[in-house]
């Protein structure tokens, strides 16, 4: 059974329609990139997914259970845990705060305690640099730190599925190769699912996995990154020659 | 079978679990000593005041204490959550005029508030008392109108919360056998010691520490930050905002109480509009993020005022006497705020707390 399974999803801002009808289906442990120019609705669609955005049409699944139109913190219960654009650190807070914050809420009991304290000890094995200025405020970290504090956020509430906006953006291309190093040993080691949204669309043929290249709120190829970046299929879809 | 798995499984996390607690408490032995730092200070105040033993600074001082109960109360919402409330005196109303229920003389209550409620006519409870069932009588009423508003965000919610305001104060004004009308009530006993308003201040300070520090104080704060984030983590923003909604309308509750307490009359309009502008000019000048914001801000500007106030009066030089005009007081502390704000915007501590090392945050 997939994870994460859309169907005919259509999202629109007003008049403007950003998706439609994009269905794709996930499974256990696959790394999935979304890529595609500025615009093809990457973005809306993983809010979407988040539950950050509404959709106008169209069911999400999360192991076979439907999501559509849930509030955000109750997808991030169920195991689907969004790391925004942008870095959202909570600058004013520091980096424990930033990761506890991310840990059930409502959990009160001891085991459930115990479990955000080995949590907390995991996020710190897989990024020592957050262990090191636990106690400094989130805000002062540099970019690729912020990355991984977001990321480390994300697993504090112990998510089948992480999906992640433009992990690279902004940051420099060695600190992206750190962050991406960080993610895939998560995922070998978690047996993660991980949704990736990435404007260029090299970095999911150096990682591997597949590939969903959107254009203009459509998907118009779904492959193995690697055979897919290679062709030249992939820059008739990117630039869309064969509109001519 | 159950119950050796669950044995064996208690005994395995058991290291863990001390680890956590070492965690929580090392959270709490962090932040700890600012809520302290800030006690001594009121404590030093109200000492110096108790020894000085003059009647007149006695009454400023215990108008400080309780000015730092409603900016405390004020930061735990406003703070944390960064909603600017303009409705939080409308609480304080309420727990004022609780307070003077509760313990005014039953037979001055059934002649000047004939509408009360027998059981309300007949009681008559010492003032700390009532002063607790003010809180908890604010608290409800934040609790019912938090409700509706904390679904409301930005400036939607701010002036929500100003309707608020007006609405208790128009009940308050207009319901003359429960309340008196817009006359004032009096008969309300008068504390003149200064003590009871120190531990209202001290526990003001400790339940706003506790609020931030704790689960929900936390995933305010993330919110406050980054709201989509939040949301994204799983932080319920609306409850969060609730749960601080109503702790900080309990302690404006509290601050009412114990303010009708200190001049033993209360009319809806000394909970309004000027009430509203001082104690948010303090927080804000403080610095809204800041728990020791709000009590610096409320001590310097009260001694501010105090200054004016008393050049105002008149300063003897020698043989000669400089006194300011009358109205400067009001005109000067605009400036200053103006002043303040336009070099620290985000007001003289902006999101940090005093501590030992004065560097707790950054380490």
């Amino acid at each position: 059974m997939s994870l994460l399974a859309l169907s005919d999803i259509t999202i629109r801002y007003s008049r403007l329609t950003a998706v439609r009808e994009v269905s794709f289906s996930m499974t256990e442990g696959e790394i999935l990139f979304i890529t595609g120019p500025n615009g093809a609705g990457k973005s809306s669609l993983l809010r979407a997914i988040a539950g950050v955005t509404p959709v106008a049409a169209g069911k999400i699944q999360l192991a076979g259970q439907d999501i559509t139109g849930q509030a955000p913190e109750n997808i991030a219960r169920l195991g689907l845990s969004m790391v925004p654009e942008g870095r959202e650190v909570f600058g004013s807070l520091t980096i424990e705060e930033n990761l506890l914050v991310g840990t059930g809420m409502q959990a009160r009991d001891r085991t459930s305690r115990a479990r955000t304290a080995s949590d907390l000890e995991a996020v710190y094995m897989t990024f020592p640099i957050l262990k090191d200025r636990r106690n400094g405020q989130a805000g002062l970290l540099s970019g690729g730190q912020q990355q991984m504090l977001v990321i480390g956020r994300a697993l504090m509430t112990n998510p089948r599925l992480i999906a992640i906006d433009e992990p690279s953006l902004g940051l420099a291309p060695n600190i992206t190769d750190q962050v991406y190093e960080r993610l895939i040993a998560l995922q070998a080691q978690r047996q993660l699912t991980l949704l990736i949204v990435e404007q260029s669309s090299a970095r999911a043929m150096m990682v591997g996995g597949r590939m969903i290249l959107m254009r203009g709120g459509q998907i118009v190829l779904d492959g193995d990154a690697r055979t897919l970046g290679s062709g030249e299929a992939i820059q008739a879809a990117y630039f869309g020659y064969e509109d001519h | 079978m159950s119950a050796v798995s669950s044995a064996t499984e208690t005994s395995l996390t058991g290291e863990v679990i001390a680890a956590k607690k070492q965690a929580r408490f090392a959270l709490a032995r962090k932040t700890i000593v600012t809520p302290i730092l800030l006690s001594l200070l009121l404590i030093a105040i109200t000492l110096i005041t108790v020894m000085t033993g003059s009647r007149p600074f006695n009454q400023t001082v215990i108008d400080v204490l309780v000015r730092v109960i409603f900016v405390v109360g004020l930061y735990i919402f406003i703070g944390n959550s960064g909603v600017l409330s303009f409705g939080h005196i409308g609480f304080t109303c309420l727990g004022a005029y609780a307070a003077a229920w509760l313990t005014i003389n039953p037979i001055m209550k059934s002649s000047a508030l004939p509408g009360l409620p027998d059981w309300l006519l007949q009681t008559r409870l010492i003032y700390w008392q009532a002063a607790i069932l003010a809180a908890l009588f604010a608290g409800v009423a934040a609790l019912i109108f938090g409700k509706v508003l904390m679904r409301l965000s930005g400036i939607a919610a701010s002036i929500a919360t100003f309707a608020v305001l007006a609405m208790i104060n128009t009940i308050y004004s207009n319901w003359d056998s429960v309340t008196g009308g817009t006359s004032s009530v009096v008969g309300i006993p008068i504390i003149r010691t200064i003590w009871p308003y120190l531990i209202g201040a001290v526990a003001a300070i400790f339940i706003a520490w506790a609020h931030a520090i704790s689960r929900s104080g936390l995933a305010l704060r993330a919110a406050r930050d980054e709201p989509t984030a939040a949301a994204a983590s799983g932080v319920d923003i609306p409850k969060e905002r609730l749960v601080a909604f109503v702790v900080s309308g309990a302690v404006m509750g509290l601050g009412g109480a114990l303010m009708a307490h200190s001049i033993g009359v209360v009319t809806p309009d000394t909970f309004y509009l000027s009430l509203t502008f001082i104690t948010l000019s303090m927080l804000v000048v403080g610095g809204m993020g800041s728990l020791s914001g709000g009590v610096i801000g409320v001590v310097l500007l009260s001694a501010l005022i105090q200054a004016l106030r008393w050049m105002e009066g008149g300063v003897s030089l020698g043989d000669a006497t400089f006194a300011l005009p009358k109205g400067i007081q009001e005109i000067a502390l605009g400036v200053i705020m103006i002043v303040i704000l336009a070099l620290r915007p985000s007001g003289l501590m902006g999101n940090r707390e005093i501590t030992l090392t004065r560097s707790n945050r950054n380490t």
